[in-house]
């Protein structure tokens, strides 16, 4: 716990003005905020000696990661379920992405809990109104169906039980799908709907950022696993532009709770990840839709884009949550 | 059983610091650490996992000469605790179900349910729960349930000396909340008022504060809400990334042929 | 408590702390209450709620100040010329409650024609002898009472003050001449108004450093308050004690409260709050060199002291309560010695330790220092930590042969030979570390600062090894007395004698606290029967009790008074016992007019029923419950026979509240203004004596002074203080977690004034230096405290809390190396509330922030 000092500016522009006046008699040229002083003060300016209000977000690498698993495994199992019938290499494809990220997804959850060996009491209960538990039974949902969707296809494949498969395949595939659905945009929700200014201000962007992230990462991943289908590029490109969107709308904003996500080190790596989701791959596949170096590097460019752009965020809440301005709504600091 | 509340009244604290101490002895709560903070004499802080009442120190600029009776306090003290909202943000996120609403209204963690998840720690607008990091679970004023079980008061109100932290049926307590201010200004102070969060979503405290000047200089949020406000945008937002996604996949796949 | 002794008769508290609940005005100086009393501080509160008008008095604003109407910054060590001027406001503006004060108080006695007053001797009262450094007090007495022959009692070099407490074991004071209209120029009343005329308003700002205005208001809100409707109470706590004046800066206010008619009234009355839970016992049974319990004194080695009948001829009064004298100290020597004491040999009295010398705690400690003592107990203390010149005391520690330290912690006493320079191979002593009972794994007593005696049932035992002190001590004795048995010389006569009976309990052989109370309630010797109160004591050995004062706490079997918690009425009777006799407001008779009827219905507390023919109300009467308000003594009457009806403080051989103290304090009877013994300006009142004449300085190596005005390497005021959150020496906090991080670190309180001249800023390590140490702490730079104005001069003011020490959770520089050694002439208390200093930036780099987070 840092020592709280002085108001450094404010006592330097004191002493400045006594400096002149003593040498000049008069002085004019602004002053000091009132709230300056040789100690910390807490007032209706300054907040409670300028100390955090907020708690910031316990979570530490894996919940980033799981954004991105999640959001992507979610995207995949749709990208699987729409393109059954056109592609079936690429809906298997995309069946087994969505079964990987189903497996790794949960075991980031769990580690991040406070208290690993609970991570059953998750399902306890059913409350909607809970964005983490309606994600957790999703996940729960998903992670089977996803699971079964992926060994079905695999159980075909290797002609085991290829009745059973064929029987549940479908159904599996169809709820993967569907609840694929809410894996890829509910964290957005869960993101979106809490205390942090930074998260609950940007709430109508939120989930549509993490649906188009995930679904670029899953198109993405497909692509540069070897996948050279032109669907996978227009997806990719549809998903460019809404982060590019979105992009916009948030560097559009004034508003003061956003700038955890533009400024200073959080707000470096989101507009990074903005950039590398956003107007880098929508350039490289409009301009360059025949190139395959092209689209192997917008590929790239989305995947890492959609980490940081998760990373980003997450670290944008941290240092949101350290400001007391917002929530109390206190004027900026005077330049 | 009827609801019960804390009515802090600023204006009779004498920032002894018992009503953190009888928390952290009754509960059994670790110190905080040993660092001095060099502001006022508040070496506490804020409210985290292991400091549950928190008394605030302001001090104000003395006045000139000739002020008023009472007008020379220059220095304010508040005990602040978890507000237990009557519509709880930690209440309403928490997935395990660890937090619920007890017999007497209060807001409480179940430890033996809390997998320290930490989703109720960033939907608080008071930012009051907080994660025990050698623990794992995550903590707050648990409104001395077990003692309100034995019929006896909270650790805190109890060993308050000047009655500062008032304990009981919520209703009379806003009631004498209202009578003190009444009589505040009858003395002449007229710059106290009750915070308690009743306009917007969080619905009313059941740990309502009086205290002078804004309270904004005690990190009291003037509009707090709870953050399920912002769930029915949220989930259209959803929908509307859920149906661009299914959208996009189906054009996409649409002109495809293998 | 000499000081209010002197004043009204006993030496404690006047009042209890709920009764402040009933003042009109509430003045606390010398004392931060809210910070170092904040129970008993919510009755102030209450009162301030109530419409009360609360003053803060105290170079700090503290959280004290916070709860007050007014705080009056002044500088430390100033508070007679303060007191003085509102006494001087007082007669100037006719505010004195004359009612009250011509029957109840000695205004209106005549003195005697060779008395010289500080007016008339540059600062100095008559019978001053600059060889001895004492005063002869005869030419105080009243004009017409003869004295006593030999030394005047309580002018003793050897004995402290607390014997003064029963204020006139004196001469024959109960013969005199008086003057009810206050105007015969020799009478008191024109006495005190002449000695108070120059401590004026201006004064005040002079050397106070508080505005006119200001101390106006105060002197206005205060008489304002008082009055036969209104009554005001004055608060203070040891940063009145501890100066060289501390005993007549009591006084000072002891003679305000009765010339406002403020005694004996509710919501009136001094509160002495005292330094800790239980040190009000610890007077009163005492571990003070100088008296015994029940605030006897101590015999000495003089002509008074060489047989029980001359004792007794020399402190006890023929009038007045202090007439039972003898039936106290026979009962207590039978408490001593039971069946050993007989009349033959007086009842055991020349078994009885004589004081010799300065035994006070620095008395002998300085002896240790020069390798005369031996070994060392120390029980609960911590003077490592809370003595003054505590480096000094600390190294002193090494002369011992041995030392015993009972304690719940290993405190810096207990290692003070790893906190020195010497290093441990030359230290000799034998260091014995005993582990203590916590006061919830043992029974007995408190008597807290307002005289009430509350009883605490042993909740578990206490761990392992550790025992109480009442284990401890018993079993030392009965082992000293197993041996003393065995060698039966005549310096063994006393151990030998001694009644040690007391009954065991548990498989450590616990003694029986019960039956120690009981002993202390008294009981008669042959059938062992409980006696209900000290008025059932004789002089002829029939009666033993341990503590008259305290008689009446057990008086049948099965009823402990003192664990009594059903309370009932205004104040608590039935909840705890409040000595004497379960009197909650001392001097209670002065709450009703010398007719017998209340001053006013608002203020009623005790008056005369005239049907029952006896005093009732809302308290135990401090008064003979039948004797009527117009009864007038016969001529050879004595003791409570000797006083009239309309006599309240029966204490006094006079039965009046005395304004003049005529005998008993060392240095005048009248309080006159001294500076510190270090102080920043000279004495403007009395530039020929700066200090207090009669004050020991005990300079010596080690025990340095900075000049006695204007040391110019010293030049702010440095105070002391104590915060809520750590206990006195820190021995009972700085181990504890939960209050160790309350307050983790020393800080120095300095005003934003001078953190700018010696160019520090907030946080920062500093260095504070007086003319003894130096010590380290952070600045804590805030508006609360205050550089004062002395009519020109700028005086900055420096605040230190002394609760920290190298040992524990929390640790810190020991401030009270700062202090001076010196004692006050009365009761050679050390001056830790006022001396000189100089802060500056501490050498090298500024110490780390405190680590991440």
């Amino acid at each position: 716990m840092r020592i709280r000092r002085a108001d450094e500016r404010s006592e330097r522009r004191l002493e400045e003005l006594r400096e002149q006046a003593w040498r000049a008699g008069r002085v004019e040229a602004p002053g000091v905020r009132p709230s300056g002083a040789p100690f910390p003060k807490a007032t209706a300016e300054t907040g409670y000696y300028g100390l955090p209000l907020l708690k910031p977000p316990t979570w530490t690498w894996e919940v980033p990661l799981y954004f991105f698993a999640g959001g992507a495994a979610g995207a995949a199992s749709v990208i699987a379920a729409v393109s059954r019938r056109r592609d079936p290499g690429l809906s298997r494809d995309a069946r087994f992405l969505s079964a990987v990220g189903a497996a790794v997804s949960p075991l980031l959850l769990v580690s991040d809990l406070g208290r690993p060996a609970r991570f059953l009491n998750m399902l306890r209960v059913f409350k909607p109104q809970s964005p983490m538990s309606v994600g957790a039974w999703t996940l729960v949902f998903f992670s089977s169906a996803s699971t079964a969707a992926a060994l079905a296809d695999l159980a075909e494949e290797r002609g085991v039980a290829p009745r059973l498969a064929r029987v549940l395949g479908p159904p599996a595939g169809l709820a993967a799908a569907a609840s694929g659905l809410v894996m890829a945009t509910y964290t957005g929700v869960l993101v979106g709907a809490t205390a942090i200014p930074v998260w609950s201000e940007s709430v109508p962007l939120l989930p549509v950022h993490f649906a188009a992230s995930g679904l670029a990462t899953a198109g993405a991943l497909l692509e540069l696993a070897g996948n050279r289908s032109r669907a996978l590029n227009r997806v990719g490109l549809a998903a460019a532009a809404v982060e590019t969107g979105i992009g916009a709308a948030l560097e559009a904003s004034r508003r003061p709770a956003l700038e955890p996500a533009k400024k200073g080190w959080s707000g470096r790596v989101v507009r990074a990840g903005g950039l590398l989701s956003g107007p880098l791959p929508l350039a490289l596949r409009l301009l360059f839709p025949r190139s395959k170096r092209a689209r192997r590097f917008a590929a790239a460019s989305s995947v890492i884009g959609s980490l940081l752009t998760r990373a980003g965020w997450v670290a944008a809440g941290r240092v949101s949550a350290k400001d007391p301005r917002v929530p109390l709504k206190l004027p900026t600091e005077i330049d | 059983m009827s609801v019960t509340g804390f009515f802090t009244d600023s204006t009779l604290c004498i920032g002894c610091k018992a009503c953190e101490v009888a928390c952290k002895e009754w509960n059994q709560i670790p110190d905080d650490g040993f660092l001095w903070s060099g502001l006022s004499y508040d070496n506490t802080i804020e409210l985290s996992a292991s400091t549950w009442r928190h008394v605030q120190f302001l001090e104000r600029s003395l006045p000139v000469a000739g002020a008023r009776r009472r007008e020379s306090a220059a220095w304010e003290f508040h005990s602040d605790v978890c507000k237990h909202c009557e519509n709880a943000g930690c209440l309403e996120a928490c997935p395990t179900g660890s937090i619920v609403r007890t017999e007497f209204g209060g807001v409480y963690i179940q430890p033996d349910v809390c997998n320290g998840c930490g989703y109720c720690v960033v939907s608080c607008p008071f930012g009051v729960p907080d994660r025990n990091p050698s623990d794992g679970r995550v903590f707050k004023c648990t409104f001395c349930y077990d003692r309100q079980r034995g019929g006896l008061e909270p650790a805190c109100a109890k060993a308050c000396p000047t009655g500062s932290i008032a304990f009981g049926p919520l209703e009379t307590l806003h009631d004498r909340a209202l009578r003190r201010l009444e009589e505040l200004g009858e003395q002449g102070i007229r710059d106290a008022s009750i915070y308690d969060a009743s306009e917007g979503s969080v619905g009313g405290i059941h740990a309502f504060s009086l205290v002078r000047g804004d309270p904004r200089a005690y990190n009291l949020p003037p509009a707090p809400e709870i953050p399920t406000v912002h769930l029915k945008t949220a989930w259209r937002s959803a929908a509307a990334g859920a149906l661009f996604l299914l959208a996009a996949c189906a054009a996409a796949f649409a002109g495809t042929r293998r | 408590m000499p000081g209010l002794g002197t004043s009204f008769g006993r030496g404690g508290a006047t009042t209890a702390q709920q009764d402040l609940a009933n003042s009109d005005a509430i003045l606390i100086m010398g004392s931060s209450m809210a910070e170092a009393h904040p129970v008993g501080f919510q009755w102030v509160v209450e009162a301030r709620e109530r419409g009360a008008t609360v003053i803060h008095a105290d170079p700090r604003f503290s959280r004290t100040s916070a709860m007050a109407d007014l705080w009056v910054p002044l500088r430390a060590g100033s508070d007679i010329v303060f007191l003085g001027a509102m006494i001087n406001y007082v007669l100037d503006n006719g505010r004195e409650f004359r009612d009250y004060v011509v029957p109840y108080t000695n205004a209106a006695t005549i003195l005697r024609d060779d008395l010289k007053d500080t007016e008339d001797l540059d600062g100095l009262f008559s019978g001053w002898d600059p060889e001895k450094k004492a005063y002869s007090p005869e030419t105080w007495d009243y004009r017409g009472s003869p004295s006593k022959k030999g030394k005047a009692a309580g002018h003793h070099e050897a004995t402290g003050g607390h014997s003064k407490d029963r204020g006139g074991e004196a001469d024959e004071l109960s013969v005199f001449e008086r003057d009810p209209t206050l105007e015969h120029p020799r009478c008191v009343f024109q006495v005190l108004r002449r000695h108070f005329s120059r401590y004026t308003p201006e004064m005040v700002e002079k050397l106070c450093g508080v505005p006119r205005e200001k101390f106006l208001e105060v002197a206005e809100k205060f008489t304002a308050a008082s009055g036969p409707e209104k009554t005001a109470a004055i608060c203070y706590a040891v940063g009145w004690t501890q100066h060289s004046v501390g005993v007549q800066i009591i006084r000072t206010a002891s003679i305000l409260q009765l010339l406002l008619g403020n005694i004996g009234r509710p919501g009136g009355g001094i509160l002495a709050l005292r330094g800790h839970a239980s040190i009000q016992g610890s007077t009163d049974i005492p571990t003070l060199y100088d008296i015994l319990p029940g605030y006897l004194p101590m015999p000495t080695f003089g002509e008074d002291s060489k047989s029980l009948a001359a004792f007794i001829q020399k402190h006890r009064s023929r009038t007045g309560w202090w007439a039972n004298f003898d039936k106290y100290l026979v009962s207590l020597l039978k408490a001593y010695y039971d069946d050993a004491a007989t009349p033959d040999n007086e009842f055991g009295f020349s078994w009885l330790p004589r004081t010799a010398g300065d035994h006070s705690h620095l008395g002998y400690w300085l002896d240790m220092a020069d390798g005369k003592l031996e070994g060392l107990f120390v029980f609960g203390q911590n003077p490592a930590v809370g003595a003054p010149n505590a480096g000094f005391e600390r190294k002193a520690m090494a002369k011992l042969q041995w030392l015993v330290v009972r304690e719940m912690v290993e405190t810096e006493t207990a290692a003070f030979w790893r906190e020195i320079d010497v290093p441990p191979e030359e230290i000799d002593t034998e260091v014995f570390l005993f582990p203590a009972a916590g006061h919830a794994e043992k029974n007995g007593t408190f008597t807290n600062t307002q005289r009430l005696l509350q009883w605490r049932e042993k909740a578990v035992d206490p761990p392992g090894d550790a025992r109480s002190e009442t284990w401890f001590i018993y079993h030392l004795g009965r082992r000293l007395k197993e041996r003393a048995a065995r060698e039966r010389r005549p310096r063994n006569a006393g151990l030998n004698a001694l009644w040690w009976d007391y009954r065991t309990e548990g498989r450590h052989q616990e003694p029986d606290v019960e039956q120690i109370l009981q002993e202390i309630n008294g009981w008669t010797v042959a059938d062992r029967e409980l006696v209900s109160g000290f008025a059932d004591l004789k002089a002829d050995g029939s009666t033993a009790c341990g503590c008259w004062i305290y008689s009446g706490v057990f008086p049948e079997l099965g009823n402990n008074r003192a664990n009594g918690r059903e309370p009932a009425g205004p104040y608590g009777h039935g909840w705890g016992f409040a000595w004497p006799a379960d009197r909650r407001i001392l001097y209670n008779r002065a709450s009703a007019r010398p007719d017998g009827r209340p001053w006013s219905e608002r203020k009623k507390l005790v008056w005369w029923d005239a049907e029952k023919e006896e005093w009732t109300g809302h308290d135990t009467p401090d008064f003979a419950k039948k004797k009527r308000p117009g009864y007038k003594p016969k001529k050879k009457a004595e003791g409570d026979d000797a006083l009239s009806g309309t006599d309240p403080f029966l204490m006094h051989p006079d039965g009046v509240g005395w304004i003049w103290v005529p005998s008993g304090l060392k240095d005048g009877p009248l309080p006159t203004h001294y500076e510190p013994l270090e102080s920043p300006v000279e004495n403007a009142l009395y530039p020929r004596q700066q200090s207090n004449p009669a004050a020991d300085r005990k300079e010596r190596p080690g025990n340095a002074y900075g000049s006695a005005v204007d040391d110019g390497r010293f030049p702010h005021v440095l105070t002391t203080y104590r915060l809520t959150e750590h206990h006195t020496a820190g021995g009972m906090s700085r181990p504890l977690s939960h209050l160790a991080e309350l307050a983790p670190e020393l800080f120095c309180e300095i005003s934003p004034e001078l953190a700018r001249e010696i160019r520090i800023r907030h946080g920062d390590w500093v260095t504070i230096s007086t003319a003894r140490a130096s010590v380290e702490a952070r600045a804590l730079v805030t508006e609360r405290i205050r550089p004062l104005d002395l009519a020109g001069r700028r005086v900055e003011q420096v605040a230190l809390p002394y609760h920290f020490g190298p040992i524990g959770l929390v640790t810190g520089d020991v401030v009270n190396d700062l202090v001076a050694i010196s004692e006050e002439p009365n009761v050679r208390i050390m001056e830790a509330k006022a001396m000189t200093c100089r802060v500056e930036r501490s050498g090298g780099t500024a110490r780390s922030d405190g680590g991440g987070a």
